[in-house]
């Protein structure tokens, strides 16, 4: 997988969070994993579809999430319920949208999936035989926010 | 009379939020779709002043129901609202007859001045 398809999602990342949650990501080592692997409790799953494909997912832990929401609701988090989910979802949603529109500007047009959030550790997805490269970031006051990008560009059949 | 709003998005965080934002605002929500095929189902029972629409959704697409929207009444105003704002998505929402693109993440007052200049 190539490094260029991860700057995206770091660059939309810290805009996204930056203006949703106040808070500027710090960013941490970018390191490798053979396949879409995560040990966190909460994970946002995006698909990607276009001229390159595969997945995303953007984890944390539960206190995490509790906390995610609680900014972007404006109110404190008591139960992790379905509105809670729907807010985690949908910075899941923007961040990935806004990484296509900056994609786009690389000169890869892609779509994307709704999210769908799992809960539970070690989670592990094995659809895809897309190695993963995983940006750990650190927000103040909340937690650890990993994004995991497996993608790769579409393979053109011969004509 | 305040403007009737139908707010059109899969998630019920977003729905939640521009709820709030356009109540406070004086408009009339009159209506919640989660996607594109609901939207034009409730546009026709509904007949609402203003649509804000997400493009992102399962079943039908936003620019589908947008485009749906326009064939049932040609004069429709539908403001898109989504995460996604690479140039050709805004162009075809635009030339679909989308009045406003307004990319998400968003300031209240983004939302605000979309529709009091597509409502007047």
């Amino acid at each position: 997988m190539k490094v260029e398809y991860v700057s995206p999602f770091v660059e939309a990342a810290v805009k996204v969070m930056t203006t949703l949650l106040q808070v500027t990501p710090e960013r941490g080592t970018l390191s490798a994993r053979p396949q879409v692997f995560t040990t966190q409790q909460v994970n946002i799953v995006c698909g990607i579809t276009g001229d390159v494909e595969g997945q995303v997912i953007f984890g944390m832990s539960i206190v995490a999430a509790d906390r995610i929401a609680s900014r972007m609701l404006g109110s404190p988090v008591v139960t992790f319920d379905q509105l809670a989910a729907s807010a985690i979802a949908e910075l899941g949603n923007m961040i990935s949208g806004n990484s296509m529109t900056l994609l786009h500007g690389q000169g890869f047009t892609c779509d994307i999936t709704p999210p769908t959030i799992i809960k539970g550790s070690n989670v592990k997805i094995s659809t895809l035989d897309i190695p993963a490269l995983v940006i750990p970031m650190r927000l103040k006051d909340i937690g650890e926010f990993e994004i995991n990008v497996s993608i790769k560009e579409r393979t053109r059949r011969a004509a | 009379m305040a403007k009737r709003i139908l707010i059109t998005d899969d998630a019920l965080f977003m729905r939640v939020t521009l709820k709030k934002i356009l109540t406070e605002a004086g408009y009339d929500v009159v209506g919640e779709a989660t996607n594109g095929a609901e939207a034009v189902k409730l546009y026709e029972q509904l007949k609402p002043d203003v649509v804000t629409m997400d493009i992102t959704m399962p079943e039908m697409d936003g620019i589908q129901a947008l485009k749906e929207i326009k064939k049932i009444d040609a004069n429709a105003r539908v403001i898109m609202c989504t995460a996604m704002g690479q140039k050709t998505m805004v162009i075809d929402a635009v030339q679909s007859g989308a009045k406003d693109f307004i990319v998400k993440p968003f300031q209240p007052d983004r939302v605000i001045e979309a529709l009091s200049k597509v409502a007047a």
